[in-house]
């Protein structure tokens, strides 16, 4: 008995040693080597001398920085609320009881399983002036205007974050309904017995019940916000100027145009260690017995 | 169930072990000469170039050229990363633009002791173009054609709009005044099409700057050394030509703001004339319909000028490579720069002048038109910040096309940019 769970374990851990070899590669060693040459005037293919803090000391004066850092952040701020609320709005629609729950279940998840390429090209086909289907729509209802989605910068802030919110609230909203359905239904009976409102009971069972949940969309969505690059790189390319690209882009900048890898990495270690803290600060809010994850 | 377990776990390792070893199986054949030449090419340009590649391994039975196909857009870093971790190829494509920071980096050998072997003589090329890969009296790549900003001119609508002569010719006079006059002429003319067809971001519009500041006899963007080098601007002109560039969209609208794609639009025949490359020549041919001229640039100001780079074969350093190797490489060089002809099909101006004084070259429609814009091409400046500085030009000087900064702002943080770059 003894022998053949001691065989169970080893063949787990044959099939899960591929895998642990690629993460070994490819995810914890690039962690520590990036923090090594953010120590160093490293170019794309060569070591030079050490410097010390001196990399990190130059961000806090290079104005493109932290113009990036403030885009990053500006998109955090604008999408967040809406891939929450939009999120949770959705999945109450799916989670009615109607002929349609499936429709509305495939419908808003649809768009998440697109690569970022395609939501990309498809966003500047719909939004491109004079021809794009945006403009032209709104032609059809008699407004004569021509507004350049992708070429104004609020503008170009607002469609970024409506072509993301349409991409990945579907993912949340995922997550939501799960939490929503993992409510126990004595709950709901026992409020429709004591003669509760719909509204009384959403505002006292279902909202309640889904903090939790809530603490973790926003922590993981905080996260991937922050990290914003792809859509905007093909998008906008950070256009109109640079008011529009995110840090990660400046990165790629430095690090894969300018071979300066050195530098790329301390801005890279900046951000890791504004989302640890950002991490850290909503794992600790969630105190008083709200556990994470 | 058991056996198919364990077959299922050895499997891989064995795949991976045999195509480990079958790499170094195919080397030794026929003791021929084996060369890898890496290109950044995409579409027709792809095609063309394989055909020659295919010719020259016909013509000879001693060397033979392998082309693996590489992804462009991320060409140059797998290139230097590669030549640097002694995995890179025997030859490859570079942008002239790029020899300098290639060459800074130590990536690139001198071509000279090789081509006199071979009989590759530098003196039979555009002494612009060859003077583009000469560093420090070395030449470190030989150039196969140029690819300079031009114009197009859509010659239906051209004779609508009333500015074609009786012999087809466009009627503008070569000023600032005139070209504006010329375009607000078709714009009167045809009030629904686009006088001008040109994109208000990104690299059309910093090439039609870029050709006008040396135009306007602008000094060189650096001077000094390869790899620290000055920034020497000429802030005045450099206003100055921007301030022209953008009365095309904004005080003259001549060009519609924002164009989503501004090769559809004259393609399809709702623009007269658009700038651009010469690589567009190659699009417009297959275009069924479209009847179009391809013309200079204008030369508006006190000198000829445009902008344009230049296509180059260079030889990255090898730690194990043979002479015998080297030379092969250059013998490959020198036959794709005699086939000229057959890469002018793309639209580009052979570099070679034997090629583009050819009779063969002269019938090919279109290019001999523009031919001669060689000569004058202002090819981006000697430095190893060259390439890199372009992204800096183009974030700064969208800001003067959208009119979000006045063109002095603009381009005082575009010269503080660039002082950035090169500093570091």
């Amino acid at each position: 008995m003894k022998k053949s769970l001691w065989k169970k374990d080893l063949y787990a851990g044959l099939f899960l040693l591929p895998f642990f070899l690629a993460y070994v590669i490819f995810t914890i060693f690039p962690i520590f080597k990036g923090l090594q040459m953010s120590f160093f005037n490293w170019s794309l293919i060569e070591k030079g001398e050490f410097t010390g803090f001196s990399q990190y000391i130059a961000l806090f004066t290079d104005i493109d920085f932290w113009q990036s850092l403030w885009n990053t952040t500006l998109f955090v701020i604008l999408s967040t609320p809406g891939m929450i609320i939009l999120a949770l709005l959705l999945a109450l629609l799916a989670n009615l009881n109607s002929k349609l729950k499936t429709l509305f279940r495939s419908a808003y998840f649809l768009p998440s399983i697109l690569s970022v390429s395609v939501i990309s090209f498809l966003a500047i086909f719909i939004l491109q002036p004079y021809n794009g289907f945006l403009n032209n729509f709104i032609q059809l209802f008699g407004i004569d205007a021509e507004p350049f989605w992708l070429s104004n910068p609020v503008l170009a802030w607002v469609s970024i974050v409506g072509v993301t919110l349409w991409w990945t609230v579907g993912f949340n909203m995922i997550l939501f309904l799960t939490a929503l359905q993992d409510i126990p239904d004595h709950l709901y009976e026992a409020a429709e017995i004591d003669g509760a409102t719909r509204w009384q009971m959403f505002k006292s069972i279902t909202l309640p019940q889904l903090i939790p949940i809530s603490r973790v969309i926003l922590l993981l969505q905080v996260l991937s916000s922050f990290k914003v690059f792809a859509q905007i790189l093909l998008i906008t390319d950070g256009g109109p100027g640079t008011s529009t690209r995110p840090l990660i882009q400046y990165i790629y900048e430095m690090g894969f145009e300018r071979y300066d890898l050195g530098y790329a990495a301390s801005m890279s270690y900046v951000l890791f260690f504004i989302l640890l803290v950002l991490s850290i600060i909503q794992i600790r809010a969630g105190g008083q017995g709200g556990r994470m994850i | 169930m058991n056996k198919i377990f364990k077959l299922m776990l050895i499997l891989p390792f064995f795949l991976f072990v045999l195509a480990s070893c079958s790499s170094d199986s195919e080397t030794n054949n026929n003791a021929k000469i084996e060369l890898d030449f890496w290109t950044l090419f995409g579409g027709g340009d792809l095609s063309f170039m394989e055909e020659i590649v295919e010719e020259f391994n016909n013509s000879q039975d001693e060397i033979v050229v392998n082309m693996p196909a590489i992804r462009n857009s991320d060409y140059y870093t797998k290139l230097v990363t590669s030549v640097a971790a002694n995995r890179g190829p025997d030859v490859a494509i570079a942008h002239t633009s790029k020899i300098p920071e290639l060459n800074s980096r130590g990536l690139t050998e001198p071509i000279d002791d090789f081509a006199e072997e071979v009989g590759l003589d530098f003196n039979e090329f555009t002494k612009n173009l060859v003077e583009g890969t000469n560093l420090n009296g070395k030449h470190y790549g030989v150039p196969i054609d140029t690819h300079p900003f031009i114009m197009y001119v859509n010659n239906d609508l051209a004779a609508q709009a009333g500015v074609l002569d009786e012999n087809g010719n466009i009627i503008m006079e070569e000023t600032p005044e005139g070209y504006i006059d010329f375009l607000l002429k078709i714009k009167k003319a045809l009030p629904d099409k686009i006088p001008l067809a040109i994109s208000n971001a990104g690299a059309d519009p910093f090439r039609m700057w870029w050709a006008f500041y040396f135009q306007m006899g602008g000094s060189p963007i650096y001077s000094g050394d390869l790899s620290s080098p000055d920034v020497t601007i000429d802030r005045e002109i450099a206003i100055k030509a921007a301030n022209y560039v953008r009365s095309l969209f904004h005080e003259h609208e001549i060009v519609p703001l924002n164009l989503a794609d501004f090769y559809q639009d004259f393609q399809t025949g709702r623009a007269v004339t658009m700038t651009t490359g010469v690589w567009a020549t190659g699009i417009w041919e297959t275009t069924e319909g479209l009847d179009f001229t391809a013309l200079p640039l204008p030369n508006l100001f006190e000198q000829k000028a445009t902008w344009g780079d230049s296509h180059t074969l260079i030889m990255p350093i090898k730690e194990n490579t043979t002479r015998e190797k080297q030379l092969a490489v250059v013998k490959f060089m020198d036959f794709v720069t005699d086939r000229g002809v057959d890469w002018a099909e793309a639209g580009h101006i052979p570099a070679k002048k034997s090629v583009v004084e050819s009779q063969e070259f002269q019938d090919l429609p279109y290019r001999s038109d523009y031919a001669k814009v060689a000569e004058y091409v202002a090819l981006p400046n000697k430095t190893a910040y060259g390439d890199m500085s372009k992204r800096v030009f183009e974030q700064n000087l969208d800001l003067a096309w959208t009119n979000r900064e006045s063109t002095e702002k603009v381009i005082d943080t575009l010269i503080k940019d660039l002082e950035n770059l090169v500093k570091k």
